[in-house]
């Protein structure tokens, strides 16, 4: 039997990197909201920009993980990669569906336009979907080995296909104009106190997910023991009634 | 037995099969010609947008044609067990995959083969006629289209069909994972159409096939590599 409360306890050095991750994020807010200087077009509407980009990289990063544990768990067949996995494939759903999100709020007052089928934004869709579906596999399946490959395969054909998405939403909006405004900042060079800025708004989203991964991987790991351990009972209650009904 | 041979086999059963039950045959003409009609009420009255959005209706019908097709190629094999002797069968896994692969292409293509003179005479668009470019070689390239497109959803579809075959609520579930995958699919096959039927512009259509070819190159690659991993006997 294991104690599941016991190890569901963070450790120490956990909580302080986690309440340092917090302090670095107000600081990256206050340096979004009080010393970027404001966009000569868009005015103080560029500081939803710092929150909004830094969050875009990194849902592309934790799905693109997804994949790369998923096909390391098809090559090694260790559980851990799966955990690995799920828990890079939450923070992935979860940052791209703030992506959509702060993609709107800052879309509405800045092109008067809640969705544009922008290859960046049609991708972005197009992610959310694909994570959507890779977490409904996952909870149709019981027997953890087969729900670990099917849904690594998921996620790599799900990663493969984002770049011929982003390049077939790309191609559609270049070979045939439609009304919708590039927001893909291609030409516009960047104050370098906004870029610094950014910069360290991306790297505290990256602190964020690496905070998120390692809470969810140990609750992963504490899952799979779970699991293991009630199915072990189960093959033990199953034999024994087989002993039962031979004698 | 080489594993050519395996492929064409399995392809000839699944053929056969439905040869004699018809059961894909009915349910994709019936549903496809419904989708096009129902399309054809949402567009209204305006000719125009009636026959830009012919194109664009036709791969939605086949889209959708699709789902049913691949699912039904693997249902048909839960029964008694044919699934597991099929898959116990010594040939890679991926000779099963092309089998069911080119039985599929093969009935998808046919159906986008006779829906396309049905959504350009329902829509009112001028299939080969309309641009400068022979009527004849603007037919032969929509048909090119037709089959590069056809292989990029079979592709998907029968990889995910395989993936959920045994799994609880698959007819929902099938759609739900294939779409986001063929979406560069449907979009260049629905540009190349467009390109040809319009204005009969080959040089357009010419780019969007390629890309069409390339997505089908890849994904083809994918799907072989990964599917011993999809199904399990």
């Amino acid at each position: 039997m294991i104690d599941a409360a016991a190890r569901l306890r963070r450790p120490l050095w956990l909580r302080i990197y986690l309440g340092i991750t917090l302090l670095l994020f107000l600081t990256a807010a206050t340096f979004a909201l009080v010393f970027s200087p404001r966009d000569v077009t868009q005015g103080d509407l560029i500081r939803i920009m710092y929150a909004h980009v830094s969050v875009a990289w990194i849902s592309f990063v934790a799905v693109g993980l997804t994949a790369v544990f998923g096909a390391l768990y098809l090559w090694r067949g260790k559980r851990r990669d799966d955990v690995l996995a799920v828990a890079s494939g939450e923070m992935g759903l979860f940052f791209a569906s703030l992506t959509i999100i702060g993609g709107m709020t800052y879309s509405k007052p800045t092109l008067n336009t809640f969705w544009t089928w922008d290859a960046k934004l049609t991708l972005t869709a197009i992610m959310v979907a694909l994570m959507v579906g890779y977490f409904i596999v996952r909870g149709l399946i019981d027997d953890p080995v087969r729900r670990g490959r099917v849904s690594a395969v998921v996620a790599i054909v799900a990663a493969a296909s984002l770049p011929f998405n982003y390049l077939a939403a790309e191609w559609f909006r270049t070979l045939h104009p439609a009304k919708s405004v590039a927001l893909d900042g291609s030409g516009v060079t960047m104050d370098p106190t906004m870029l610094a800025v950014l910069l360290f708004n991306t790297a505290v989203a990256g602190l964020i997910y690496l905070g998120f991964m390692i809470d969810r991987v140990r609750l992963g790991r504490v899952e799979a023991a779970l699991e293991e351990e009630r199915s072990l009972a189960a093959t033990h209650q199953a034999s024994a009634g087989k002993e039962v009904v031979r004698v | 037995m080489n594993d050519l041979h395996a492929v064409l086999w399995i392809a000839r059963k699944d053929l056969l099969q439905e040869s004699r039950s018809k059961a894909v045959t009915v349910a994709t003409v019936f549903f496809s010609a419904v989708t096009l009609g129902v399309l054809a009420f949402a567009f209204g009255e305006n000719p125009l947008l009636m026959r830009e959005g012919a194109m664009g209706a036709l791969w939605v019908a086949l889209a959708f044609a699709g789902v049913i097709s691949a699912a039904q190629s693997w249902q048909a094999d839960l029964e008694d067990g044919a699934l597991e002797a099929l898959l116990a069968w010594p040939v890679p896994r991926a000779a099963v995959y092309l089998g069911k692969l080119l039985a599929n292409w093969g009935l998808m293509t046919v159906l986008g083969f006779v829906l396309l003179p049905i959504a350009g005479g329902l829509y009112g668009a001028a299939i080969g006629g309309g641009g400068e470019a022979a009527p004849a070689l603007v037919v032969s390239a929509l048909l090119g289209v037709i089959a590069a497109g056809t292989l990029g959803f079979a592709l998907i579809a029968v990889f995910y069909a395989g993936l959920t075959a045994n799994l609880r609520a698959r007819e929902s579930l099938l759609p739900v994972l294939m779409f986001p995958v063929v979406v560069p699919i449907l979009l260049a096959a629905v540009r190349a159409s467009n390109a040809l039927v319009g204005s009969g512009d080959l040089d357009l259509a010419w780019a969007w096939l390629r890309l069409l070819v390339g997505f089908d190159l890849v994904y083809a690659v994918v799907c072989l590599v990964l599917f011993r991993f999809v199904v399990e006997a």
